[in-house]
């Protein structure tokens, strides 16, 4: 009797076993995602302001959409070009090479270059000059992209692949043109199979001056300052080592500090400092910074004005690790102690008119990140999640030109996610509720922390299909990645085809 | 299906004995790393990259601790199902419960640091559940053999 029983128990177990396997590897394969193109990812996502409005017809419900109003009048992102007529005020050839990188002052990696140096060569241009950087792969073997970060460029020279384009494979190249509308820091870097070839160096920095210098000449030196690990070693402009800036007392150096790495960099100094810019976009009446720390997220960049002392030089710690002594280029400075205070960006510097009118926004959407288990193209895996949805079902924010969009981004994890949209400048509007008091936050990667909230906005001004995902590369990898796609917008790119196209 | 059952979760336990050992590695190495002028940010470790010696037990702490205990620990439960001793499916799920919390604690602890000390204690207790509930299998196999031996006698 005891072991009919247990016989049958045991059947039983087994016959539990075997389906969950079957009903587990179903699921599995379901999961592979094969081809497929960014029109056809996750549903639209809700607009939650509650309004009833034209727009509903698209944003009211969820499901697979084919894109809506790609019957008539589609327009391609091939098509959203700059002025093809106009000719290029500032032009560049810009060649990546999969190679050793070299890395003074430390040892060598492998990883990219981008004409034998990585990072690669600044590219300035004037506010409102055409560029034109024709790009050429010659060694990289995924193939490689350049994506201009932060610069509110054209959709089709937004350089992400599968997206805007193809990967330019080797011995291919593309070109990409843009008008350099707004001044301020900026950096390019691929946007194919990023999380490798971003960390191994295919990127560089991008400085727009502005049309006109402002009155006051009292910049001794204007220098970039961009951070980046190559396998384990911080280094300043690629190199492993502190720099030096010469300035006559009193005189001021703008420090450009690009945030080229996967996590957020502290910046701070035992002098006072000013944070003129955050992400390439001027602070109104900044003022003095002291025993606090400036935060700059993954993909982001702060110009920070620094005083020349009187006598002697002052050391703006750039990064954890680097340094970059202003003052006497024959004296030395100590490595001031990291502030236990942070500067709070919401509150710094003086209000001023966004420019657009906030109050009653077209769209209104939720972006709410989250972490579960789950299996993502067959990969199982603790998976990120965006308004509860594992990717590719991630959400797809339809906007409409000219529509001011406002998104709560909220992070329900417990990692940091610096938060980057393609193609436009967010202001944030308010953190855990409370307003912002200071000189408008305009950013276009936002270190969003956990369990914080931030309400952003922006004005769909720059018609297209924007990636909207995390700059920890990784967490874009493992599912934080959603898109912002403009109504009548299409593209005949996909990812995992023929063409080898891997964004993240 | 006893020794598979004692072996996995003899497995469990030695798998507790590499977190200790590969968590002390990665501090030791830190702090080495650091006094040396070294420099730990979110830079350096969302790059992924191997910078000091230590660094890797960080790494194996994170797959051993999130993937072979927990893996191991349902191998267990169903294994369990096949074993004839009675409670070897309540201590398999005592120890699969116990790493859940475990595995919980580990990546809330970033969130509150407070829950490490309860995730260094409950250390303890998956160890001594899993080596408990291997011996458990073994000794009543050791029991069962016995008794069949005097039942062949006796017929």
């Amino acid at each position: 009797m005891q072991s009919r029983r247990s016989l049958a128990l045991r059947v039983l177990v087994g016959i539990a076993v075997a389906t969950a396997v079957g009903a587990g590897a179903l699921a599995w394969s379901s999961t592979l995602l094969g081809e497929y193109s960014v029109m056809d990812m996750g549903g639209a996502a809700v607009d939650v302001s509650g309004v009833p409005s034209e727009h509903t017809g698209h944003s009211g419900h969820t499901g697979h959409s084919a894109g809506p109003d790609t019957s008539a009048g589609a327009v391609s992102v091939t098509t959203l070009t700059a002025d093809p007529d106009r000719p290029a005020d500032v032009h560049a050839e810009l060649i990546a090479r999969q190679e050793r990188v070299d890395v003074p002052g430390g040892h060598s990696i492998q990883g990219y270059t981008v004409n034998g140096t990585s990072p690669g060569p600044v590219i300035r241009a004037r506010q409102g000059e055409l560029v034109e950087v024709v790009f050429v792969n010659e060694s990289v073997a995924d193939g490689a992209t350049l994506h201009w970060h932060g610069i509110d460029v054209p959709n089709s020279a937004d350089g992400v692949a599968g997206v805007t384009q193809d990967a330019v494979p080797i011995g291919g190249r593309h070109t990409y043109r843009f008008v350099a509308t707004d001044a301020g820091t900026y950096w390019y870097h691929s946007h194919q199979v990023s999380h490798e070839q971003v960390e191994g160096g295919l990127l560089g920095a991008v400085v727009i001056e502005p049309a006109a210098q402002p009155a006051a000449t009292d910049v001794a030196a204007d220098i970039v300052a961009l951070l980046h690990v190559y396998g384990g070693q911080h280094t300043l402009n690629g190199r492993v080592g502190d720099e030096q800036v010469a300035a006559e007392p009193g005189s001021m150096v703008r420090v450009r500090v690009i945030n080229s790495d996967q996590g957020t960099a502290a910046v701070w100094s035992a002098a006072p400092f000013r944070v003129l810019a955050t992400d390439g976009q001027e602070v109104n009446s900044p003022t003095d910074v002291l025993h606090q720390k400036l935060l700059i997220p993954a993909g982001g960049r702060a110009d920070v004005a620094v005083p020349a002392p009187l006598q002697g030089a002052v050391r703006l710690q750039v990064g954890g690790a680097r340094g970059i002594l202003v003052g006497d280029p024959t004296a030395t400075a100590p490595r001031p102690a990291q502030p236990a205070e942070t500067l709070d960006l919401l509150a710094y510097g003086d209000p001023a008119p966004l420019g657009f009118d906030v109050a009653s926004p077209g769209r209104v959407y939720d972006y709410v990140i989250s972490r579960r288990f789950g299996i993502i193209d067959g990969r199982p895996g603790n998976f990120w999640t965006i308004n509860g949805k594992l990717f590719p079902d991630v959400p797809m924010f339809h906007v409409s030109e000219g529509d001011v969009v406002v998104m709560k981004i909220v992070n329900d994890s417990a990692d940091v996610h610096p938060m980057h949209l393609h193609g436009h400048h967010v202001v944030v509007l308010s953190r855990d509720g409370v307003a912002a008091s200071g000189s408008p936050w305009r950013v276009d990667s936002l270190d969003v922390h956990p369990h914080e909230s931030y309400e952003i906005a922006f004005v769909a001004d720059n018609p297209g299909i924007w990636a909207d995902h995390c700059h920890t590369l990784l967490h874009a990898v493992d599912g934080l990645i959603a898109h912002v796609m403009y109504d009548g917008v299409t593209t005949p790119f996909t990812i995992n085809g023929e063409a080898g196209n891997k964004p993240e | 299906m006893r020794k598979i059952y004692s072996a996995i979760a003899w497995t469990v336990a030695a798998g507790v004995a590499v977190q200790a050992a590969a968590i002390a590695f990665g501090v030791g190495g830190m702090v080495h790393f650091v006094q040396e002028g070294g420099v730990v940010d979110k830079a350096l470790i969302e790059s992924r990259q191997l910078a000091y010696t230590g660094e890797l037990g960080f790494w194996i702490h994170a797959i051993v601790g999130a993937g072979v205990i927990p893996l191991a620990a349902v191998a267990l439960l169903i294994v369990a199902f096949f074993v004839r001793v009675p409670r070897a499916r309540l201590w398999a799920a005592i120890v699969l419960g116990l790493i859940m919390a475990q595995v919980t604690l580990g990546f809330a602890l970033r969130d509150i640091p407070y829950l490490g000390l309860i995730h260094g204690t409950n250390a303890l207790a998956v160890l001594g559940a899993a080596a408990f509930a291997a011996v458990r299998v073994r000794q009543s196999s050791r029991a069962t053999r016995q008794e069949a031996k005097s039942d062949a006698v006796a017929a």
